[in-house]
């Protein structure tokens, strides 16, 4: 059964276009925005409305994209291009300026095309690879200067100390409420489901964000009430996955609901639209510089490429929540040239593999051609966990 | 020079270089190194007419098929320098090692001062990939494919299917060249150079080689005072590890010194090229022309001195050319005069002039050698300020103005984008950019996409030649 703030989410999600649009004709400014390290605290500070935005799993926006950026792209990359060439998605049509990072280079040139093509006042903010060296943290550091300049003079309003606080807090109280309300779709008989949550998550993206967190508080509440304390453990016969790689964003249920259909149970992630960017943000004080270092200590993006393995950030995050989670397999999620993912595919299935947890590697787009293809790869993979999980025994 | 009987060099399988050359080649300028030694004329031509065909009978393929056969246009002595300078890399590079100098894996498209300045050679993919080749003699053309593709294949196995085709990632992830480091600039150009470089941790060879990402901040960077900054660190840091390997500490004068010796190189090729585009008939082929305009990124020898000292000798006779009206031979008059954008991918040239047409420029390696570095102030800073400038690398509104300015100087009539398979990076501009150059040109454009394998190395030239048609 449905928990009710789950359904309340689901409501307030449907609403939302129609709100928003209300919103701008009374004043509001919103600022559509793509990325990993984009903070969006600084967008809520400044009295601007933060709607994430991006969808996936439609072929036809993906051929429509693909008409003004490559085929070689990613389609995530194309849909996106696409919803903007379409001109019908709510979101997109309600933000007056858009913000992109750049992270990902797609998601850079991705702005450099709507930009050209679309006329879009864009903003871009630049992210050091060598994220994790003092030059890069004064580095981003005034890209994030630069970027809340663009906004001032676009908004016409200030950054404050006190406004900035105020977002840091709001925000760190909704990725507190997340991490907790994530441990419940774990558990050993769970009242909210690992699709729920990610919906969840994904809400959060364009709901008003104090709206959000007030929900995501009665939500927890909810599961307190329901179950007690999140309690993680594990029947001995399941096949609990832990999905990685590429992005899945709105729209895109292909894998999830594949897995589901042949009695695998999603019990984690560490998808950048997932868990993982909501976990471990500390920003110590209500300066541009607390941000930017929060936000480049944060779990590390495939995108940005870390030199030793031993110390990566992302594989010890990914170690660790699989063991939390109690998870016994992975899939690893990889769009068409994703580039960020697909060239670490290989490597983290030699890592899981010294860690006995076996990793399957599905390589897909939008398109229901593979569908069969991914359902026969799936299946053998949840039969052969299911019987190690039985037996202590690989098929 | 000019007088070679056109069946010595056309009508044969094997290509071999004219004995009626000889007496005047040899009175040509010595090639000098960088560790102050000098080859002679007549050492250069006896490598290429007793030592090379033993060595390497791939490269004497006289096919036209063969992207890389050796250029007819052998009255011009920069042709044979630069192939002597070519088949002698992996001699050279084992020497240079030896020597105390690391061999640093790099990026294409990019300056290469610092690492010469701190006592290292910089090889990008390309360059890489002919070491390594270089290490297998007696091979024919069609073993030295086969060998290269499986080497390919280990790094699709090794990293992904989808990484980007010319970036030489086996050769040191397989160990076929001893590199000493990966630094390349990051995302300059493209993204796969990062993802490959750390790739290079994991992996049988992960901890032979020193990993390091010189990192290129993008979006406006050249108007950005961070930026330059945040580059100009890195830069350094890249020259203290490197000096990490060769236990001496680099200097900002040895880095001014380099700069002042790159931008020779630069500055003679800008020159180089300004003449060739001059010309009422093109004054080379198209292969001998992109080689020449490259070699002012001093990077594709290993050794800048040599490369300076063969440009140098060859701007002279293409001022000769010039002036004397040379008509280069296989190139119809009134070819179509075409310019090639985009990422490592480049056609045929011999079989693109056998249908009319000639490549006069392209963007890719130009928009670094246009870019002189200031010699006053603090090196790094200046090399980093002009760096973040490369126009190939901003905002593409800005990149198509500068290449419509080459295309002007140039003369094109004809724009071709081209990219290879999985190239995330130019391909995602490719439309955007061919779009706003007919926008500001009116002239007729086409993207093409390779997959380098050879496979389709046939589609690529039917498109091109079709383009050619319909330009001329």
């Amino acid at each position: 059964m449905t928990l009710k703030t789950v359904e309340v989410i689901a409501q307030r999600l449907a609403a939302r276009p129609a709100e928003l649009a209300a919103a701008r004709a009374a004043g509001a400014k919103v600022v559509g925005f793509q990325g990993y390290t984009l903070p969006e605290e600084l967008i809520f500070a400044l009295d601007l409305v933060p709607i994430r935005i991006g969808l996936g799993g439609s072929e036809a926006l993906v051929e429509l994209g693909g008409r003004y950026i490559s085929t070689k792209n990613c389609v995530y990359v194309r849909e996106t291009v696409g919803l903007f060439a379409e001109g019908t998605d709510p979101y997109i049509t309600n933000s007056d300026v858009y913000a992109f990072d750049a992270t990902c280079l797609q998601t850079f040139r991705t702005a450099e095309v709507i930009q050209y093509y679309f006329k879009k006042e864009v903003y871009i903010i630049g992210v050091p690879r060598n994220f994790y060296l003092d030059e890069a943290q004064t580095y981003f550091t005034e890209e994030l200067r630069n970027f809340v300049s663009r906004l001032e003079a676009f908004s016409g309003n200030k950054l404050t100390t006190e406004k900035l606080a105020e977002s840091i807090a709001l925000y760190n109280d909704i990725r507190d409420e997340i991490v907790a309300i994530y441990d419940y779709q774990a558990t050993l008989h769970p009242v909210i489901s690992w699709e729920e949550v990610f919906d969840v998550i994904q809400a959060g993206y364009v709901l008003d964000r104090r709206e959000y967190r007030d929900l995501l508080r009665a939500l927890h509440g909810e599961l307190v009430a329901a179950v007690g304390p999140a309690v993680i453990a594990k029947h001995d016969d399941e096949a609990r996955i832990f999905i990685s790689g590429s992005v899945i964003p709105p729209g895109d249920k292909k894998l999830i609901h594949i897995i589901d259909q042949l009695g695998g149970r999603v019990v984690g992630d560490d998808l950048w639209s997932g868990l993982i960017p909501y976990v471990e943000v500390d920003i110590k004080e209500p300066t541009l510089e607390a941000v930017a270092w929060g936000y480049l200590h944060r779990t590390p993006h495939g995108a940005l490429p870390y030199l030793d393995l031993e110390t990566d950030g992302r594989i010890r995050r990914l170690k660790s929540l699989i063991k939390v989670f109690k998870a016994n397999g992975v899939i690893y999620h990889t769009l068409r040239y994703c580039d960020p993912y697909t060239f670490k595919a290989k490597e983290t299935k030699d890592i899981l593999e010294t860690l006995g947890i076996p990793l399957l590697e599905l390589h897909t787009e939008y398109a229901g051609s593979d569908i069969e293809a991914i359902r026969t790869r799936v299946e053998a993979f949840v039969e052969m966990i299911k019987l190690k999980a039985e037996t202590g025994v690989a098929a | 020079m000019n007088t070679v009987p056109k069946h010595l060099l056309e009508n044969a399988a094997v290509f071999r270089y004219p004995e009626e050359i000889r007496d005047e080649f040899i009175q040509t300028a010595d090639i000098e190194f960088r560790d102050g030694s000098r080859v002679t004329a007549l050492e250069v031509w006896d490598y290429l007419t007793k030592v090379g065909p033993v060595k390497f009978p791939n490269l004497y393929d006289n096919s036209n098929l063969f992207t890389g056969r050796l250029s007819h246009d052998v009255t011009i002595p920069f042709t044979l320098k630069h192939n002597y300078l070519l088949m002698t890399m992996h001699d050279r590079m084992t020497k240079a090692q030896a020597d105390g100098h690391p061999i640093v894996f790099v990026q294409g498209g990019q300056s290469v001062d610092p690492y010469y300045a701190a006592g290292a050679i910089a090889l990008r993919p390309a360059s890489t990939g002919i070491w390594a080749r270089r290490q297998r003699e007696g091979r024919t053309r069609r073993e030295d494919e086969l060998e290269s593709q499986e080497e390919k294949q280990k790094a699709y196995s090794a990293i992904s299917f989808e990484v980007c085709n010319s970036a030489g990632y086996e050769h040191i992830q397989e160990g076929n060249v001893p590199a000493d480091m990966v630094a390349p600039f990051t995302a300059l150009r493209c993204s796969d150079v990062s993802y490959g470089t750390e790739a290079h941790r994991h992996g049988p060879k992960k901890d032979k080689v020193k990993l390091l990402l010189v990192d290129y901040p993008l979006d406006h960077q050249k108007d950005k005072e961070w930026a330059i900054q945040y580059f100009a660190e890195n830069l350094r840091r890249l020259t203290r590890t490197i000096d990490e390997k060769t236990g001496r500490t680099t200097t900002e004068d040895d880095l001014a010194a380099e700069i002042k010796l790159h931008n020779e190189g630069r500055r003679l090729s800008v020159e180089i090229a300004d003449l060739w585009w001059s010309a009422a008939h093109p004054p080379t082929n198209g292969k001998d022309r992109r080689d020449l305009f490259q070699l002012g990124g001093m990077e594709v020898h290993g050794d800048p001195v040599a490369s300076l000292s063969i440009l140098r000798e060859a701007k002279g006779y293409i001022e000769k050319r010039v002036r004397e009206g040379h008509k280069t031979r296989g190139i119809v008059d009134n070819a179509a005069r075409l310019f090639v954008c985009g990422s490592c991918v480049f056609p045929n040239d011999f079989r693109t002039e056998e249908a009319g047409g000639i490549i006069v420029g392209n963007d890719n390696h130009w928009s670094d050698i246009t870019t002189m570095v200031d010699e006053s102030g603090e090196p790094y800073y200046q090399l980093a300020k002009a760096v973040l400038s490369y126009p190939y690398e901003q905002p593409l509104v800005e990149r198509a103005k500068w290449t419509v300015e080459q295309i002007k100087k140039s003369r094109t009539n004809g724009v071709m984008f081209l990219y290879k398979w999985g190239c995330n990076t130019q391909s995602a501009i490719a439309r955007l950019l061919v779009d706003e150059i007919k926008a500001q040109t009116g002239i007729p454009t086409i993207i093409i996409e390779d997959d380098m394998t050879r496979t389709q190395t046939e589609q690529l030239q039917n498109r091109v030649n079709a383009f050619v048609e319909m330009v001329s």
